[in-house]
């Protein structure tokens, strides 16, 4: 789960003699976010997003905002003007839970990755995170998410698994979550079947409550 | 009252699931036996099963796709493409005697020798995919009905009403590009549900965009939702579009008392949808529905919910 297989390898970046309208251009026609701006030898020198574009140009409401004399004097801005110098990067030895965790802490949509020589190999987004996300919870695949309210003690997510193995059923995912009832979990096998009803039953039998998963994200769990 | 065709035969019972499979033949016995218990047999048009031609089955899926699945069945396989597929050596035969029975009873309906049908067949299809079986499906009955009407009988608008529990992602994605056929699902929630397709956003793309409709529903929320979702989407789709036949995907398994689901459907609640799609059928389509049965396992339910559904196309279930 390194960033290395996440990321985007193709980087779209920008030159920073580049005018704010070309950055502007470029991100729409690619449906992308961020552009990175490298020096020569490929270091990172800079980043620019969507967002720095858009407080930099005049208010679109605006008539004639980007067109004739105003234009004219934006088109003397440049990327490096407006563009963070210095910006956040990730090691392709980063994992995506790295990567989740600093996106979280710096509230940054995107992530320049980079070599120990600070050379740019890659970029990862929170697109590129979603679907890794969407890999991992195995959801485009077909199948069911039963959940299943444990005690927290040692071995029952075996015996569980030994159940749903027993059945010959194939695991999508399975996420175990903090429950409200002190002392208990909540676990959430996506399995890649339709015939649950033999195995819901044999949880059942087994003492096992479940859960209808939408009353488990009902409740606040803090 | 309305003329109305019942197709059952016996043989649809030799697709063999083996132990412990939801999807057994016991379930059409339960249908069978809860429409004739009620004495409904003798005010029905009975169609017994034929072979569907390889053509029509062609329409819909690969020509690789089908010798594969008959291979499967001839070599004894017990699974075919995925754990939940179980076959035996008479499942290729089956899937194309429900084929062939559902194609008679478009013919009946379209020659006006009835209004409309209940085609209680196994195994069901909406899952089936161009190239995959999927959720118990091999054929996809359905989507081929639909490619039968518009060829053969010149059809130029099929309307598709899928409320078996699970979304019909195979019928879906068959149709997602072709605005001549509009397919509506009501069904559980994907995050909750097999086969984790059919959300709301789903809506076609192409020339087909919005010819696609997806109502999915969370676990518990019952007649109420459904009522809701088929008043607010469903008619709303239909009043514009205008079928000129529709086909049902029945399935009977969003019931409170099928464990294959958390929806929480009254015996009333399916009622009322059966109305609902009848009372469509008259005002768009000349009364021309085609039921065909997808999913509904619980074999204590089925016997009612069967012959509410046959009475309902008769005209003399309850308002």
């Amino acid at each position: 789960m390194f960033v290395s297989q996440s990321m985007t390898r193709d980087v779209i970046t920008i030159d920073k003699d580049a005018n704010i309208f070309e950055a502007k251009d470029k991100m729409a026609k690619h449906r992308i976010r961020h552009l990175p701006i490298v020096a020569k030898d490929n270091r990172i020198i800079g980043i620019v997003s969507d967002r720095d574009i858009r407080s930099a140009l005049p208010c679109s409401l605006l008539k004639d905002y980007d067109t004739g004399k105003a234009r004219e004097k934006l088109l003397d801005f440049k990327i490096k003007d407006i563009m963070i110098i210095d910006p956040f990067t990730v090691s392709l030895s980063y994992t995506i839970q790295d990567a989740l965790m600093l996106m979280q802490k710096t509230r940054v949509g995107a992530f320049p990755v980079v070599d120990e020589q600070g050379r740019i190999k890659g970029i990862i987004s929170t697109r590129d995170l979603l679907r890794s996300f969407i890999n991992v919870l195995g959801i485009e695949e077909p199948g069911t998410l039963l959940c299943i309210i444990v005690e927290e003690k040692i071995g029952q997510l075996k015996k569980i698994v030994d159940v749903i193995t027993e059945e010959n059923i194939s695991f999508g995912s399975v996420l175990v979550a903090r429950c409200w009832d002190e002392g208990k979990r909540a676990v959430f096998p996506y399995l890649l079947t339709k015939n649950v009803s033999r195995v819901k039953s044999k949880l059942k039998k087994m003492g096992y409550s479940l859960l209808d998963p939408t009353e488990w994200y009902i409740d606040d769990v803090s | 009252m309305n003329k109305t065709g019942f197709l059952y035969d016996k043989k649809y019972l030799l697709h063999d699931t083996g132990p412990y499979h939801p999807e057994v033949p016991a379930r059409l016995k339960a249908i069978y036996s809860g429409i004739k218990d009620a004495n409904l047999l003798s005010m029905l048009t009975l169609i017994s099963a034929s072979s569907a031609d390889l053509k029509w089955i062609e329409t819909v899926h690969e020509r690789d796709y089908i010798n594969r699945f008959k291979e499967a069945c001839l070599a004894g396989k017990k699974i075919f493409d995925s754990q939940d597929n179980q076959i035996c050596p008479e499942t290729y035969d089956t899937a194309l005697l429900a084929v062939g029975g559902i194609l008679d009873t478009i013919d009946l309906i379209m020659k006006n020798k009835i209004d409309n049908a209940f085609c209680a067949v196994r195994p069901p299809g909406h899952h089936a995919e161009i190239n995959k079986a999927m959720g118990f499906c091999y054929f996809n009955n359905v989507a081929i009905a639909a490619r039968y009407l518009q060829k053969e009988w010149d059809i130029k608008k099929v309307g598709i009403v899928d409320f078996d529990v699970h979304h019909g992602n195979g019928t879906q994605h068959i149709f997602e590009q072709d605005p001549s056929v509009f397919y509506y699902s009501i069904h559980q929630h994907p995050s909750f549900g097999y086969p984790g397709t059919g959300r709301e956003f789903e809506k076609g793309s192409g020339p087909g965009y919005e010819f696609t409709l997806n109502s999915p529903v969370l676990p518990d929320k019952g007649d109420s939702e459904y009522k809701k979702l088929f008043e607010n989407n469903l008619f709303v789709a239909f009043k514009t579009f205008k079928p000129e036949v529709i086909i049902a995907s029945t399935g009977f398994d969003a019931h409170v008392d099928d464990d294959m689901s958390n929806i929480k459907l009254s015996t009333e609640g399916f009622s009322w949808i059966m109305e609902k799609i009848v009372e469509m059928a008259s005002s768009y389509s000349n009364g021309r529905l085609i039921s065909v049965l997808e999913g509904g396992y619980s074999l204590k339910r089925l016997p009612e919910l069967a012959k509410n559904h046959v009475e309902i196309l008769l005209g003399t279930g309850t308002k």
